[in-house]
């Protein structure tokens, strides 16, 4: 049983007096994908961000490739992020840079790859994605559906171990979003990447995860509230869950106050009694 | 403080020691800078270089005439551009002109996640964003500035050809011999120390911005006012040190 591609145990991070996670632990292995679930603010993009090491957490461990991040020293951490491949939620592409000049970064800075190589590969990545022939077009030129499909052509530009992606579905049309995640089951199944996406989209989530956690909000903020197989979520009896995963407006997460605490809320005072 | 001093470790770090650990500057991004930098701010450097010498000989000229020492003026139009106003108002124009769009460039690539996806992709952002600027810079302000000394002076010789009727040689002939290489030397030293604090508060401000378009603003702005208040102190202080140096 060779070791988890990530451990995370007991990770803690406040901002202030707000605690946005709160002793998450969980382990991703080879080939899993990891799918991180949870209502807008629960701390997912957080969670993932001190994952790929750009934020240090309060408290807590966090290993990749079986070494501990949190108190790496950072020509070391340069050297793991060799390794992983990152698709951010807007595709975070350079905007003095053309869509080929993009995906081409890290083949450049990174390898001393021969420039027409570069550019056969900077081809066959974005014929990966759908997007052949856009090489010459600056960022600003395309749509915003266009740019993730770049952000995640370059997020795989140098065939990497570790794939991690916030919201690679989002904004895309139905068609777009199959491609995408059977590019993903693609890349992981076959080529045994393994990943981690923060997502919303259900579909999406369950067509490609192995494994899901659910971040909880409100009471339960900084907690994971479920984590499993797609199956035991699918099969969850955590009300929770089934609201989110089922996309019900009204549940354990309301949607409405009460009507005694809508009313104190607009009047500033309890609600007299005898009314 | 103490991450603009770090900022400024990392910039010798990559443009003096990696080079010779096989991790070349590459040129072709300073060139870039180089023209973004200099070669676009030629037009508003050489503008305010002509204003400011024609002003200067008119001023000059007022003055002197009172004493009947107009020949005089090449001679002042010299010494102010070469030693004090050349390097000032040319690190003025590039501050207004090079240094805020430097800041305001990295600002908008710091809030739209740009310089920490570099990051995650191992590319280290004072590397591949800051030395090509800092280098740039440090070859184009002197540049600019000695280009600007001297379409200076043409703006004096205008005044003293047309009003002051002096001879178009006679007027080089006072500029030669009224100014001392020294005052070149010590023009363009100076212009050396204000194009690294430019380029470094530029940077520094760029890269710290926080909080979306407002923030990007709010950098830019006191970007810009740091680096003029920290360019005229230092030009106080190198202007005292070569007045010591020379007595």
């Amino acid at each position: 049983m060779s070791e988890p591609v990530i451990e995370v145990r007991d990770l803690v991070r406040k901002f202030g007096d707000r605690t946005v996670l709160n002793g998450i632990s969980f382990t991703v292995e080879k080939g899993d994908t990891m799918i991180i679930m949870g209502g807008s603010g629960c701390g997912k993009s957080t969670l993932l961000r001190h994952i790929i090491g750009s934020m240090q957490p309060t408290s807590g461990s966090i290993k990749i490739f079986g070494e501990e991040i949190t108190t790496m020293p950072r020509a070391q951490i340069e050297k793991l992020r060799l390794r992983f491949g990152m698709n951010f939620q807007f595709g975070a592409l350079l905007q003095s840079l053309t869509v080929g000049e993009n995906v081409a970064l890290p083949l450049r800075e990174n390898s001393q790859v021969d420039p027409e190589i570069i550019d056969l590969v900077v081809k066959l990545k974005l014929e990966l994605v759908g997007l052949t022939g856009f090489e010459h077009m600056k960022p600003a030129e395309i749509s915003g559906g266009m740019r993730k499909r770049v952000g995640l052509a370059r997020a795989v530009a140098l065939d990497p171990e570790l794939l991690f992606s916030d919201e690679p579905t989002s904004g895309l049309d139905p068609i777009m979003t199959a491609v995408i995640d059977q590019l993903t089951l693609d890349l992981t199944r076959k080529l045994d990447m393994t990943a981690v996406v923060v997502s919303h989209d259900m579909t999406s989530a369950f067509r490609i995860g192995t494994k899901m956690i659910m971040l909880g909000a409100g009471k339960k903020q900084g907690h994971i509230i479920a984590m499993g197989t797609p199956e035991e979520i699918r099969n969850s009896d955590n009300p929770e869950v089934q609201q989110f995963i089922n996309g019900q407006p009204d549940g354990p997460i309301p949607l409405k106050l009460a009507k005694e605490d809508y009313l104190e809320r607009l009047l500033g005072q309890p609600r007299p009694e005898d009314m | 403080m103490r991450d603009y001093l770090s900022l400024n470790a990392q910039i010798l770090y990559w443009t003096l020691l990696a080079p010779f650990r096989g991790r070349p500057v590459r040129l072709a991004h300073v060139f870039e800078q180089m023209v973004r930098i200099g070669v676009q701010a030629v037009p508003m450097t050489a503008l305010t270089s002509l204003s400011i010498g024609i002003t200067l000989a008119m001023q000059g000229a007022h003055e002197l005439s009172r004493m009947g020492a107009t020949g005089y003026v090449p001679d002042l139009v010299a010494l102010s551009l070469l030693r004090e106003l050349g390097p000032l108002l040319v690190g003025v124009v590039v501050i207004g002109r090079s240094g805020s769009a430097v800041t305001a460039e990295l600002g908008t690539m710091k809030v739209s996640e740009e310089i920490e996806a570099l990051e995650v992709m191992a590319i280290n952002p004072v590397r591949f964003l800051v030395v090509p600027r800092f280098l740039a810079m440090m070859i184009m302000l002197p540049a600019l500035t000695v280009f600007g000394s001297y379409i200076g002076m043409a703006g004096g010789w205008i005044i003293c050809h047309f009003s002051l009727d002096l001879e178009t040689a006679a007027y080089i002939r006072r500029l030669i011999e009224s100014s001392k290489p020294m005052d070149l030397y010590s023009g363009t030293v100076k212009s050396f120390v204000f194009a690294w604090l430019i380029i470094t508060i530029s940077c520094f401000y760029g890269l710290a911005v926080k909080g979306g378009a407002e923030g990007v603003g709010r950098s830019t702005t006191n970007s810009v006012v740091v680096c003029i208040l920290t360019m005229l102190i230092a030009d106080a202080i190198l202007t005292g040190v070569f007045f010591f140096a020379e007595s």
